[in-house]
């Protein structure tokens, strides 16, 4: 009861960040370029599930998670630091409702705003296709949803072990830059030791279970699946950090992670597994969030 | 049952302590004043009690229950005021007040609580963001007292508050204190404390130095009042002999000094100088400011414990509340030690 009080009383506030607003308002502007060219086109020959694409890169590589961290990293570090954390405690909540408020609501503007935008997509893609594949489009819907609450939990997670402001914004900004740049790079690094070459266009199925286990990763390649055509990352590290010959790249698809394994996919590289790590990610760092918030001195 | 009752309670950063081995039982109903300089521990000790941190030794109860174990039913009977907070910005007053109420159950209407704190109800409904320093001040203390706690804890209420607004704060502390609320109070500044508390405890530097009322400080501090008294000449009379008197110094231009710590003694030190054929001019009684406990206590300077001129709200009040002019600063203790008087008279 007590942290559903505090949960309105935050949504109130969150979703009045002129902040994320702002950042949504570029995101819906270039939604807006990406119909608008679309309309001069002829799209008969276009795979409706193309729109995908072109939502996973600007959206879900980048401006999803970027809204998400933003959302959340002030979420409890901000009460912490303005002291109005005592106000609360003196107001009876208990720092379990503190945490569990703060993060049904700071998670649920992220829920509003991912709506909004798989909402517009699925629209924009019946206005666009004669026939849309609407269950391809559900899932991508459930697995981009998942995608920004899994960086708002982080963020909240952040947010509740850190001591300022500026620690949280670099435990959100570093947590972007690990996910984007560094835990492929990582990856093919453990590929080198194990194997004794960097990973090629057939790769081992661990070599893919680690990758998928960054967040960011499991949504590329599971939407990339969907889209039936692979989908760079900001950084293309498999033209950097992977031994995939150049021909692979004329045909992209070929870099499908269903196409780099031999044999079966086994069930962690199916497309609901990313579902799986996505959901693990929301889960832990509230956990170690909480845990850590519990046993802090808040002064 | 006490309201505060804390046992050794000590918190320490590192080799730090902020608060070392404190003893202090708060009896319920009492209005009680925490006083020290600036980061004596006055918060780190209202931090303790509210589980905001952890004690590295000892323990609290708060209203009977444990700091530590019974957290919900300590903040459910207990209104705070902290010091140096912010509030919702984007919210207005009303919904903080609306807020306080669904948390704390609380069945006050948010009109009376504005008007108790002395905030307009225009103000109410504009954002806390535009608000300065004193209505957000206002506004936290109606929100302390929603639900009519058993203990108010405020920690430097004064803050950020205008002369008007210092004095409507200590009329609620009066009013919740005749209500039965115990009243827990941590402030910088003497006047204020003197003002509405019937005890004191001095800390320093992370010490409880003493506990007592504000005249038992007075007595015991051994900073006694003072009869001064104007004679045409040298007085014959031994007036050191007199119960109850500590000490008599005579000055060359014929003003006399007795100090003494039985109040009843003023009065036959008189008599004696009258008695002895001595021409009285005048006289005056002289009662020692709080700064003079502080420093035979805490061995510091009282200055120290100021902290600054512009930080002792009481004091400019005072140089508002009359004409000017040098009288005025020698009226601000005077007003000071009457209030101090009469409170811990009652």
């Amino acid at each position: 009861m007590s942290s559903t009080l505090i949960a309105r009383k935050d949504f109130e506030d969150a979703i009045r960040s002129r902040l994320v607003w702002a950042v949504m308002g570029v995101f819906l502007f270039l939604m807006a370029l990406v119909a608008v060219s679309a309309s001069t086109q002829d799209l008969s020959e276009v795979e409706p599930t193309q729109l995908i694409v072109t939502v996973t890169n600007i959206g879900g590589l980048l401006f999803i998670p970027i809204v998400s961290l933003i959302v959340g990293y002030m979420a409890i570090v901000g009460e912490r630091q303005s002291g109005s954390l005592r106000v609360l405690f003196g107001l009876s909540h208990s720092r379990w409702d503190v945490f569990v408020g703060k993060f049904v609501s700071r998670l649920g503007v992220v829920f509003v705003a991912t709506l909004l935008t798989v909402a517009l997509t699925v629209g924009m893609a019946v206005a666009m296709f004669d026939s849309v594949p609407l269950g391809t489009y559900l899932g991508y819907s459930v697995l981009t949803i998942l995608l920004g609450l899994a960086f708002a939990a982080i963020a909240v997670g952040v947010s509740a072990v850190s001591t300022s402001r500026m620690q949280a914004m670099g435990g959100a900004i570093g947590s972007y830059v690990v996910f984007s740049l560094i835990w492929h790079p990582l990856v093919a690094g453990v590929h080198y030791l194990l194997e004794g070459s960097m990973p090629g266009l057939e790769a081992p199925e661990w070599y893919f279970l680690l990758l998928r286990l960054n967040p960011l990763d499991a949504y590329r390649q599971v939407s990339s699946e969907l889209a039936s055509e692979f989908i760079w990352g900001i950084i293309g590290m498999e033209s950097i950090v992977e031994d995939i010959p150049d021909a692979a790249f004329e045909n992209p698809d070929t870099l499908l992670v269903s196409n780099r394994v031999s044999g079966d996919l086994p069930f962690y590289l199916s497309d609901w597994f990313a579902a799986v790590v996505l959901l693990v990610w929301i889960v832990v760092p509230l956990a170690i969030g909480y845990w850590r918030f519990d046993g802090a001195d808040l002064n | 049952m006490a309201a505060i009752e804390t046992r050794n309670l000590t918190k320490r950063y590192g080799d730090d302590a902020a608060l070392e081995g404190l003893e202090l039982t708060v009896d319920e109903g009492e209005v009680f004043g925490f006083l020290g300089p600036n980061g004596a521990g006055k918060t780190t000790t209202i931090d303790l009690l509210l589980d905001f941190i952890r004690p590295t030794d000892g323990s609290a109860t708060v209203l009977g229950h444990d700091t530590q174990d019974e957290t919900d039913a300590v903040r459910d009977r207990v209104g705070i005021l902290p010091d140096g907070f912010d509030l919702w910005e984007r919210s207005s007053g009303y919904r903080h007040l609306e807020f306080a109420l669904a948390s704390k159950g609380g069945s006050e209407s948010p009109e009376a609580l504005l008007d108790r704190v002395g905030l307009d109800r225009a103000d109410a409904e504009r954002p806390v963001g535009d608000y300065s320093k004193g209505m957000a001040q206002r506004l936290a203390m109606a929100m302390a007292l929603v639900g009519d706690p058993d203990l108010l804890i405020l920690d430097e209420p004064s803050s950020g508050l205008d002369p008007h607004g210092i004095r409507t704060f200590q009329e609620i502390i009066r009013e919740e204190a005749t209500d039965g609320t115990t009243v827990f109070f941590s402030s910088h500044i003497l006047g204020q404390v003197s003002a509405v508390c019937d005890r004191v405890g001095i800390l320093d530097d992370g010490d409880l130095v003493t506990v007592d009322t504000i005249a038992g400080l007075r007595e015991r501090s051994g900073v006694g009042s003072s009869l001064v008294v104007d004679v045409a000449e040298e007085p014959v009379v031994d007036l050191g002999e007199i119960d109850g008197v500590t000490d008599v110094t005579v000055r060359q231009d014929g003003r006399l000094r007795v100090t003494y710590a039985d109040p009843a003694a003023k009065a036959l030190a008189l008599h004696r100088l009258v008695d002895s054929g001595a021409t009285i001019v005048d006289f005056d009684v002289e009662e020692p400011t709080l700064e003079d406990l502080f420093t035979a206590f805490t061995g510091t300077d009282a200055d120290s414990v100021q902290a600054g001129e512009s930080s002792d709200e009481l004091g400019r009040a005072r140089h508002r509340a009359t004409d000017g002019g040098a009288r005025v600063d020698s009226s601000g203790p005077d007003r000071a030690r009457a209030d101090a008087e009469t409170e811990v008279g009652r």
